[in-house]
């Protein structure tokens, strides 16, 4: 099998992980904020 | 300037939201210049040929993978001694990054170990030792996130990682103290045995993943600091939208 696959591989892999970890980053910021806004509303239902 | 200064959540919080983007700015540049370096301008190598470059990826994980372990337990360990809260925050930041790095470390290795050793896995010392390292990690993590009351979880994950410490020295000398299939370090304080545009082109990558893991682990605790500062004054006047006065005080948006 060519070099080029594992090499491909591991790059192709860390990419991934890096972007998928970013995605995470703003998923997680994301829902921080919406918990806050939601106890907003909730006290302000109060 | 007193040292606990930035232990105060909202100042940390700023702070931190200041300098990420600059840490991904610096991570993009040094990778660009460590592939750059590392496909262009190292030589391919006289034994396994084109396919060592995955060490350009590999070894700044791995060595990734054990540092920010070794500084998520200072943290932990901090948080118990101090009883700070950012301390345990920034613990539960790094966490998650750390296990990133380590699960490429594996991957990585797994990729390389195939054309060279002909096979993707063994149950080589060094292999199994960081492969219990990401088990940490993991462990770490969910203990983190498994009591209602988030400071008991702090607590219990910064014993965990504490407790985990030892498993560093064992990865680090596993090569010496064990007959591995895993080769011996390259590089050490002594020297290097690399050609020095291969050593230049690891360093530059190592410096890259640093740059990038300090950067996410400082946008992760930001978003930590919210969900546990969610229901403090200062989150709740100047949280998602914040208002004229917040922003004259200097608090950004979060």
């Amino acid at each position: 099998m060519s070099h080029d696959y594992f090499i491909w591989m591991s790059y192709g892999a860390a990419a991934i992980a890096v972007a998928a970890e970013l995605i995470a980053l703003r998923l997680g910021r994301a829902r921080a904020l919406r918990r806050i806004e939601e106890e907003k509303d909730l006290e302000a239902q109060d | 300037m007193n040292l606990f200064f930035f232990s105060s959540p909202p100042t940390f919080f700023r702070l931190a939201g200041a300098m990420a983007p600059w840490f991904f700015v610096l991570a993009a540049v040094l990778a660009a210049a460590g592939l750059y370096v590392g496909f262009v301008v190292a030589p391919t190598d006289a034994v396994q040929g084109e396919v060592y470059r995955i060490i350009f990826i590999h070894v700044p994980a791995a060595w990734m993978s054990m540092f920010l372990y070794f500084v998520m337990a200072c943290w932990g360990a901090a948080s118990l001694t101090f009883n700070t809260r950012l301390s345990a925050m920034m613990a539960r930041a790094i966490a998650p990054t750390g296990a990133m790095f380590t699960f490429l470390a594996l991957w990585t290795g797994a990729f390389w170990g195939r054309p060279t050793w002909g096979t993707y896995w063994a149950w080589d010392a060094r292999m199994t030792s960081e492969l219990v390292l990401l088990f940490l990690y993991f462990g770490f993590i969910a203990l983190a996130n498994a009591f209602e009351d988030p400071r008991r979880g702090d607590r219990a994950a910064a014993l965990l990682g504490i407790i985990g410490l030892v498993n560093l020295p064992i990865i680090y000398f596993s090569v010496h103290w064990w007959n591995t299939l895993h080769q011996g370090s390259s590089v050490s304080f002594k020297g290097t045995s690399m050609h020095v545009a291969m050593l230049w082109g690891m360093l530059l990558m190592a410096l890259a993943c640093w740059m990038y893991a300090i950067g996410a682990s400082l946008v992760r605790v930001r978003s930590v600091i919210l969900e546990r500062e969610s229901r403090t004054r200062w989150v709740r006047e100047n949280g998602p939208r914040p208002s004229a006065a917040g922003a004259a005080a200097g608090v950004t948006k979060p």
